[in-house]
C-alpha cells in the first residue's frame, strides 16, 4: 500500500475506529471498580470457584470437540459426498440459534418426557443443574468453531502428501497420525482456542440448564441482580483478565512452535 | 417566479401550523411507553398491552419482564429509560426506588403461592393438600423454587414451608423438606421453573397461583394460613423469616412474611409521562386492567391502595380518585 493514497488513510482510520469500539467499553468496565474492590473479590471463594469452573468446563468442551470434531473435520476437508453442504450447515447451526433456545432444546431432550432423558435418569446422569449439563451446553455452542477451524487446516494440507504415504504402504490410520495430524496440529490448537473462547463467554444457554453450580458469567449476572453493578464488575475484571492471559499464552505458544517447525 | 416561491413558502408554513395545532391541543398519548414488570405478570400485561394499544393506537407499549429486583436495578443502576415499574413485591419499590427514582407506590393486586406439578410428576396421582410436604421429602422427587436473593417468589416459597411447619405442628418439617432440595434446583426466576416442569426435568415447583392458572398447570392450593394470599393472616405470616443477601456480598438481611402484594410506580422524569398516566388510568380501572388480572387468577385490590395521604397527593391528579389510603 502506498502511504500517501487516501485509500491507505481510510483503512487506517477504519482500523482505529474498530479498536476504539472494542476497547473503550471494555476499558471502561475494567477501570470502573476500585483496586481494593478487585482485591477483595478474588478472596471470595464463590468467585474463585466460578472462574475455575468456567475454565475447566470450557476446557472439557474443547476436549470433546477435539475428540469428536477432528474426524468430522477431516471427512469434510477430504471427501465430497451428496449432502455435504447440508452437513456443513448443520455444523454451523449452533452459531445461529439464539442461546436460550439451545438451553431449552437440551433440557427438553434431557427431561423425563423424552426417552433419552428417561435413560439418563435410569443411569443416574443428570443434565439440569450439573457440571455435566454445563459441559454439554458448552460443547454444543463451541463445536462449530472447532470443526470449521480444523477443517480449513486440513484443507490446506495437500492430499498428495497423504497419497505418497499411502503409496509407500502406510495404512489410512497411520497416514493420518504420522502425516496429516502433525501438519495440522497448529490449526487444531487454534480450533481449541476458538472453541474454548466461545465456551467461556456463553451465558444464555447455560443459565437455562444450570444456574447452580455457577460458572463465572452466571455469577456475574447473579451479582449484578442481587447487589448491583459495583459488585459484578470486579468479577468480570478477573474473568476477562484471566482469559486474556490464558489465550495470549496459547497464541504465543502456537506462533513460536509454528516458526520453528 | 419569486412571488410564486414566496407564496409556496407561506402556504407550507401555514399548512404546518395547521397540522401541528390540533395535536398539541388534543394531546392524545402517543409514542413508546416502556414498562418493566415482574415475570409473573407477563401474561396479564400482554393482554393489557393489546387492550391499551387498541384504545390508544398511537402508543406502542414496550414491556420488559424480569425478576422484580432486576427490574428495579435496571432503573437505579443501568439508568435504562423506563416509564412504569411493576413489582411482584411492593416493598422492592420502597427499598430500591423511593425516594431517588420514584415518589409513590400503588398496591394493586394480590397473589398466593401454590405447588405446581404435571401429570408426569412423580406421585402426581396421590399428592393432595395434606400430604404434599411428605412427598417433597421423598428422595426420588425433584422439586425447586426460585432464587430467594433475586425473586420475591423464591423467599415466599421458603416462607410457605416455614409456616407449614407451624400450621401442621410438625417441628423440623422445614429443614427436612429443604434437605431434599439440592441447590441445583434453584432458578433465578420462578417462571423458568415451568419449562423444567413441562420438559420433565422437575417434578414440583413453587409458583404464584396466577402463573399456574395461566400456564394450565396442575397445582395444590394451600390453606389461607400459609399461602401468603390473604392479608388478614399477615400476623401469622410475619412469623416466617427468610435470610436473603444484603446490599453487598457476605451481608444478609431478614425478610418477614407478608401477603403477596403487587406494586406499581411511575419512574421520576419518565420519557413518556402522558402515555404512562393513561396506562395507569387503564390499569387501576376496575373494568380495565384490574378485570384482566382478576380473570387470570390474580385478585386485584378494588380500589387500589397507597400507604399515606401524602403519597396519594403525590399521585398524578387523574389517578387520585382511583386509590384509597389503607395499610
Amino acid at each position: 500500500m502506498k502511504v500517501k493514497e487516501p485509500f491507505f488513510w481510510v483503512n487506517i482510520s477504519c482500523g482505529i475506529i474498530i479498536m476504539v469500539f472494542i476497547l473503550l467499553p471494555l476499558l471502561e468496565m475494567l477501570t470502573a471498580p476500585s483496586l481494593s474492590m478487585v482485591k477483595e473479590t478474588i478472596k471470595d471463594k464463590d468467585v474463585v470457584r466460578s472462574i475455575w469452573l468456567s475454565i475447566y468446563t470450557a476446557g472439557l468442551a474443547a476436549l470433546f470437540s477435539f475428540i469428536f470434531g477432528t474426524p468430522l473435520a477431516y471427512i469434510l476437508a477430504r471427501t465430497n459426498f451428496v449432502g455435504k453442504r447440508l452437513v456443513e450447515s448443520i455444523v454451523d447451526l449452533p452459531i445461529v440459534i439464539p442461546h436460550p433456545v439451545v438451553g431449552i432444546a437440551i433440557l427438553s431432550v434431557a427431561g423425563k418426557n423424552h426417552w433419552i432423558g428417561e435413560i439418563f435418569s435410569d443411569v443416574g446422569i443428570r443434565i439440569m443443574g450439573s457440571v455435566t449439563g454445563i459441559v454439554v451446553v458448552l460443547t454444543f455452542v463451541g463445536l462449530p468453531f472447532y470443526v470449521n477451524a480444523v477443517k480449513s487446516g486440513f484443507e490446506n494440507i495437500s492430499p498428495r502428501l497423504e497419497n505418497v504415504s499411502r503409496s509407500l504402504g502406510a495404512s489410512m490410520t497411520s497416514t493420518f497420525f504420522r502425516i496429516t495430524f502433525p501438519l495440522a496440529w497448529r490449526s487444531i490448537l487454534i480450533g481449541i482456542i476458538m472453541c474454548s473462547a466461545r465456551a467461556i463467554s456463553e451465558f444464555g444457554a447455560v443459565v437455562v440448564v444450570a444456574y447452580h453450580p455457577m460458572i463465572a458469567p452466571v455469577l456475574i449476572y447473579e451479582r449484578y441482580e442481587a447487589y448491583g453493578l459495583s459488585y459484578s464488575q470486579p468479577v468480570a475484571v478477573w474473568l476477562v483478565s484471566i482469559c486474556l492471559i490464558l489465550f495470549l499464552v496459547l497464541r504465543i505458544l502456537t506462533l513460536r512452535k509454528g516458526k520453528s517447525s | 417566479m419569486k412571488k410564486l416561491l414566496k407564496l409556496t413558502c407561506l402556504l407550507i408554513v401555514f399548512a404546518c401550523t395547521a397540522m401541528a395545532a390540533p395535536s398539541s391541543t388534543l394531546a392524545e398519548p402517543s409514542g413508546k411507553l416502556v414498562i418493566f414488570h415482574a415475570g409473573s405478570l407477563s401474561v396479564p400485561f400482554e393482554a393489557m398491552e393489546k387492550a391499551f394499544e387498541a384504545k390508544y393506537p398511537k402508543v406502542d407499549v414496550l414491556r420488559e419482564a424480569g425478576g422484580s429486583q432486576a427490574c428495579a436495578r435496571k432503573i437505579s443502576e443501568l439508568k435504562k429509560p423506563c416509564d412504569l415499574m411493576v413489582s411482584a413485591d411492593f416493598k422492592v419499590i420502597d427499598k430500591l426506588l423511593i425516594p431517588t427514582y420514584a415518589n409513590w407506590n400503588v398496591r394493586f393486586a394480590t397473589n398466593q403461592l401454590v405447588l405446581c406439578y404435571t401429570d408426569k410428576s412423580k406421585y402426581a396421582n396421590i399428592i393432595n393438600e395434606n400430604n404434599w410436604h411428605e412427598i417433597l421429602q421423598k428422595k426420588d422427587v425433584i422439586w425447586g423454587h426460585s432464587d430467594p436473593n433475586l425473586d420475591p417468589c423464591g423467599y415466599r416459597s421458603l416462607m410457605v414451608l416455614q409456616l407449614a411447619e407451624k400450621y401442621y405442628k410438625k417441628p423440623g418439617l422445614y429443614n427436612a423438606v429443604i434437605a431434599n432440595r439440592p441447590k441445583e434446583n434453584i432458578r433465578p426466576k420462578s417462571v423458568e421453573l415451568i419449562s423444567l416442569l413441562q420438559s420433565g426435568n422437575m417434578d414440583y415447583a413453587w409458583e404464584y397461583r396466577s402463573v399456574a392458572v395461566q400456564h394450565k398447570l396442575r397445582y395444590i392450593s394451600l390453606p389461607d394460613d400459609i399461602n401468603l394470599g390473604n392479608y388478614k393472616y399477615d400476623d401469622f405470616y410475619s412469623q416466617a423469616v427468610v435470610k436473603v443477601t444484603g446490599k453487598e456480598p457476605g451481608t444478609f438481611m431478614d425478610i418477614k412474611g407478608d401477603s403477596c402484594t403487587y406494586g406499581i410506580t411511575l419512574v421520576k422524569n419518565p420519557p413518556n409521562e402522558e402515555a404512562a398516566v393513561a396506562f395507569l388510568e387503564y390499569l387501576l380501572d376496575p373494568k380495565g386492567g384490574l378485570k384482566v388480572l382478576d380473570d387470570m387468577g390474580q385478585p386485584p385490590f378494588v380500589p387500589c391502595r397507597v400507604s399515606t395521604p401524602e403519597m396519594k397527593k403525590a399521585l398524578p391528579v387523574k389517578l387520585q380518585d382511583k386509590v384509597e389510603v389503607k395499610n
